[in-house]
C-alpha cells in the first residue's frame, strides 16, 4: 500500500509539468481543500447510485423469479436480460436525459442497468444451487413451488446473490457517474467533466480517487455483509445452466433459431409497447420501423448506413484489440502470480479492490496521459477488462481442489506442471465468465472514451447525434451496438460451453 | 537419480515428530512429539478417533506438511527427496482425480509427474488389473465412488513406489464396495512388498489388511497401543484382535494390555 503510494508520488514528480499525473500529495491536498464541494457531489452521486442499485436488484429478482417459476420462459427472459444489458450507455444516457429532462432519472436508470445483470446471473445460479434433497423435503410435506422458492431456493441463493451485490455495487456507482456525464446538475460525474474541460489535473485525479475509494468501500461493505450473514462466497459467476436435457444437434439449432426469433419479437414488442404506453414523442423516441426506414427504405439510406458503419468499424478496431489485451494481460498476470505464490497472497486483495474501481471514470485521465490516438482508447478498454479478469482468474485457480495439489506435491512436481495440468483447467470457468461479462464492458469503455475524449467512432457519433437531434441515427447506433454485443456475448458463451464440456463438465452442471 | 524400486521398500523412521498448528492466533497441538519406526515392506495401520491427527501424521510422512519438531526419514532420505524420485505415492478419501482427464490419462499423469516415460501398455495393464478395463476412457464424473478409488489406487501404483500412503482410501464408499476393494486391491501392492502406511477408522479394515496396527489417542495424537497382527490367525484370533483394538480405542490409552 505504502509502496504503491510512493510509486504514484514518484511518477507524479517525474511527469510534473506535463499536466498528466497528480501525485497523492497533490490529490490529498486537493480533496481536503475542496472537501465541502467534493463531499456534496459524492453524496449526490451516491444517492442516485443507491436508488438505481435497489431498483436494478428488484428487477433482477423479478426476472429471476419469473425464469425459475416458469422454466419454459427462461431462455426468453435470459435473452431479454442480455439485450437490455448490452444497450450502450453512451446512447441510452442522452435519450433518457431528453425524456426525463434535468434531474436524477438518467443517473438512477443507468445505475440500475449497470447493476441488474450480474445480480440476475448470480441469482439464476444460486436459485438452482439448492440440493435436490432439500426440494424433496419441501415436497414431502405436500408444499408447492412457492414454499420451495421462499424456504429453500431463496436461502440457497443468498450467498450467490450477495456475491452479485458485491460486484454490482461499484457498477451502480459507475452507472450513476455516466448518467451524470449526460448533463446532470450536480454530482461527481459533473465535476469530472468540468475538471477535464478545464484541464484541472489535480481535480481530475481527486475525483477519480474519491470514486475509487467509494466503489471499493461499497465492494468491501457487501463482502463484510456476506461474512456477517455467514454466506460463504459461492464458487463462481458461472453461465446459468440451461435445460438439463441436451437436444440433438439439428433440433438444437432449430430451437436456437426459434428462441432468437422469439427474443427479437419480444424486444421489438417491448420497444414499441413502452414508447406507446408512455406516449413518447416520435421526434426523439424512434420506433423500430423508423430505424428500418432510416437504414433501408429512405432515399439516403446508403449514406446513412455508411456513416454508421464507418464509425462502427472505427470503434470495433479499437475495442477488439483492447478486449483481447485486457483478457490476456489479466489471465497472464494471474498465472505469473500463481507461479509466485507469495505474490498472489498480497495481490489477490489488491486486485479485488481494484476491480471495483469505476475504470471509465478514469478514462479522461488515461486519454490525458496517452493522447487521443488509438493507444489511449485501446488502453482504456484493456484496463477496464484487466482487473475483473485478473481477480476472476486468481479466484478460479485458488479453487483448484487441495487434494489434487497434494497429489502433485507428492511427486514434487514443478510449478509449471501444476499450472498446466491442474490450475489452468480449474481457472477456465472463471476466465470464460470474465470474458463473457467483458464484452459489453469493453464496448462501454471504448464508446465512453470516444465520447468524452477522442471524438471518433460510435461514442462520438452517438454524442453528436444526440446533440444535433439526429435521433434516427442515434437509435440505429443503439440497435447496432446492442446486437453486436449480444452476438459477441453469445459467441463467447458458445466457446465457453464447448471448452468447459471437456474441461469442467462438473462445473457446468452446477 | 536412482529408481525407487531397485533398493527395495524403505523403512520409515519418525524421530521426535510433532506438529503444532496455529489457528487464528491459538496454537493447536495436532501430533505430540513421538518416535515411530515402520519396518520395510510391512503394512501398518494407524487407527484413532476422528480428528486425532492421524491424517496430519500421514501428511508429515509424505512431506506435504513440514513438522514443527523432529524428522521423518524414508529409507534414510527426507520425504522431499523421496518425492522427487517418485518413491512414494499417496491416496486420499476423495480420489482427487482430475475431472477433465479420463481414467487412462489420470493414471498416465502420475508417470508424467514422476518424469518417467509413459508406457501405454503398462498403463492399460494396470487399469485392467484394478478392474477398470472397460472404463479406461471414461471421465471420473461417470464412475461410481468405488471405481474412482480403484483409479486413484492405479495412479498410485503405476510409478511402483516403495512407500504407499493411504488416507482413508475407501472411507467414502459403501460397506459392500469397501469390502470388495479390500479384497481385490491390497494384493496388488502386498505382492511387491511395498511399505504401506494406512490411515483408517475401520478397525476391521485395519486388522484385515495390516501386519501391525497402531492405535492413536484423541488429539494431540500419541501412540496408546501397538499390535502385531499374526497373518496366520484363525477366525477366533481375528475376532479377539478386533476386540483388543476396539478396547484400546475405547479406553483411550488407559491400562491397555497388548495380547
Amino acid at each position: 500500500m505504502l509502496l504503491a503510494l510512493g510509486l504514484w508520488q514518484a511518477l507524479a514528480l517525474l511527469t510534473s509539468g506535463t499536466f498528466i499525473l497528480a501525485g497523492p500529495v497533490a490529490v490529498g491536498g486537493h480533496i481536503l481543500g475542496n472537501a465541502p464541494l467534493l463531499v456534496r457531489a459524492a453524496l449526490t452521486t451516491l444517492q442516485s447510485a443507491a436508488i438505481g442499485f435497489v431498483i436494478g436488484n428488484g428487477l433482477a429478482i423479478a426476472l429471476a423469479v419469473i425464469a425459475i417459476s416458469l422454466p419454459r420462459l427462461e431462455r426468453l427472459v435470459s435473452g431479454l436480460a442480455l439485450v437490455l444489458f448490452c444497450l450502450p450507455f453512451v446512447a441510452t444516457g442522452p435519450i433518457l436525459r431528453v425524456i426525463h429532462g434535468v434531474g436524477d432519472g438518467p443517473q438512477i436508470a443507468l445505475a440500475a442497468l449497470a447493476t441488474y445483470y450480474t445480480s440476475y446471473l448470480c441469482l439464476m445460479v444460486g436459485l438452482r444451487a439448492a440440493p435436490a434433497s432439500w426440494l424433496d423435503l419441501v415436497r414431502s410435506y405436500g408444499r408447492g413451488r412457492f414454499t420451495e422458492l421462499v424456504r429453500v431456493r431463496a436461502m440457497a441463493a443468498m450467498p450467490y446473490f450477495i456475491a452479485g451485490l458485491q460486484i454490482g455495487a461499484p457498477a451502480a456507482f459507475l452507472g450513476a457517474m455516466i448518467g451524470e456525464f449526460t448533463g446532470a446538475e450536480r454530482g461527481l460525474g459533473v465535476l469530472s467533466i468540468r475538471a477535464m474541460r478545464a484541464l484541472d489535473v489535480d481535480m481530475s485525479w481527486a475525483i477519480a480517487t474519491l470514486a475509487a475509494v467509494i466503489a471499493t468501500l461499497a465492494f468491501w461493505f457487501f463482502g463484510w455483509l456476506g461474512r456477517r450473514l455467514d454466506a460463504a462466497p459461492p464458487p463462481l459467476l458461472i453461465a446459468p445452466r440451461q435445460d438439463a436435457t441436451s437436444p440433438s444437434a439439428g433440433a438444437g439449432l432449430l430451437a436456437a433459431l426459434v428462441q432468437l426469433v422469439a427474443i427479437t419479437a419480444l424486444v421489438l414488442a417491448l420497444w414499441i409497447g413502452l414508447m406507446e404506453a408512455f406516449g413518447l414523442s416520435p421526434f426523439f423516441a424512434k420506433r423500430p420501423q423508423d430505424v428500418f426506414a432510416f437504414l433501408v427504405l429512405a432515399p439516403d439510406a446508403a449514406a446513412n448506413r455508411s456513416v454508421l458503419l464507418d464509425a462502427f468499424w472505427q470503434t470495433l478496431s479499437l475495442t477488439v484489440p483492447g478486449y483481447f489485451f485486457g483478457l490476456v494481460l489479466g489471465a497472464g498476470l494471474a498465472v505469473v502470480m500463481v507461479l509466485r505464490p507469495a505474490m498472489a497472497a498480497t495481490a489477490l486483495p489488491v486486485a479485488i479492490a481494484l476491480r471495483s474501481i469505476p475504470i471509465v471514470t478514469t478514462a479522461p485521465l488515461i486519454v490525458l496521459a496517452l493522447g487521443r490516438g488509438a493507444v489511449g482508447t485501446i488502453t482504456i478498454v484493456a484496463v477496464m477488462i484487466f482487473f475483473p479478469t485478473l481477480a476472476a482468474c486468481l479466484e478460479g485457480m485458488r479453487r483448484t481442489p487441495r487434494p489434487v495439489l497434494d497429489i502433485f506435491d507428492s511427486y514434487a512436481a514443478p510449478p509449471w506442471q501444476r499450472l498446466v495440468h491442474a490450475q489452468l483447467p480449474a481457472m477456465a470457468p472463471a476466465f470464460f465468465a470474465a470474458a463473457r461479462m467483458a464484452v459489453p464492458a469493453s464496448l462501454l469503455a471504448a464508446t465512453t472514451a470516444e465520447w468524452l475524449a477522442t471524438g471518433t467512432g460510435m461514442g462520438s457519433l452517438m454524442a453528436l447525434t444526440a446533440s444535433t437531434s439526429n435521433y434516427a441515427l442515434l437509435w440505429s447506433a443503439i440497435v447496432l451496438l446492442a446486437v453486436t454485443a449480444s452476438i459477441a456475448y453469445g459467441l463467447v458463451q458458445l466457446l465457453e460451453r464447448r471448452i468447459l464440456k471437456t474441461f469442467a463438465s462438473e462445473q457446468l452442471a452446477l | 537419480m536412482k529408481p525407487a524400486d531397485t533398493a527395495g521398500p524403505p523403512e520409515v523412521v519418525c524421530t521426535d515428530l510433532g506438529k503444532v498448528f496455529s489457528v487464528g492466533g491459538k496454537t493447536v497441538e495436532a501430533v505430540q512429539p513421538f518416535d515411530l519406526s515402520i519396518a520395510a515392506g510391512q503394512t501398518t495401520a494407524l487407527v484413532g478417533p476422528s480428528g486425532c491427527g492421524k491424517s496430519t501424521l500421514l501428511r508429515l510422512v509424505a512431506g506435504l506438511d513440514l513438522p514443527s519438531s523432529g524428522t521423518v526419514r524414508i529409507g534414510g532420505d527426507t520425504p522431499r527427496a523421496v518425492s522427487q524420485r517418485a518413491g512414494l505415492a499417496i491416496a486420499f478419501q476423495d480420489a482427487a482425480l482430475l475431472p477433465w482427464l479420463t481414467v487412462r490419462q489420470n493414471v498416465a499423469l502420475a508417470l508424467k509427474l514422476a518424469r518417467r516415460p509413459v508406457e501405454p501398455d503398462r498403463v492399460t495393464a494396470l487399469i485392467d488389473l484394478v478392474g477398470l478395463g472397460p472404463f479406461a476412457d471414461t471421465r471420473p464424473a461417470e464412475l461410481s465412488g468405488g471405481m474412482r478409488q480403484r483409479a486413484a489406487i492405479a495412479r498410485c501404483l503405476i510409478t511402483e513406489p516403495g512407500l504407499l500412503l493411504l488416507d482413508e482410501p475407501f472411507g467414502a464408499v459403501d460397506e459392500l464396495t469397501r469390502a470388495r476393494l479390500n479384497q481385490d486391491l491390497p494384493a496388488l501392492w502386498q505382492k511387491r512388498g511395498t511399505t504401506t502406511l494406512l490411515v483408517t477408522h475401520s478397525i476391521t479394515e485395519a486388522v484385515t489388511l495390516s501386519d501391525r496396527v497402531i492405535v492413536l489417542s484423541p488429539r494431540p495424537a500419541r501412540v496408546i497401543a501397538d499390535f502385531a497382527i499374526d497373518p496366520d490367525a484363525n477366525d477366533a484370533d481375528f475376532r479377539a484382535m478386533v476386540a483388543a483394538v476396539t478396547n484400546a480405542l475405547v479406553l483411550g490409552g488407559e491400562s491397555v494390555r497388548t495380547p
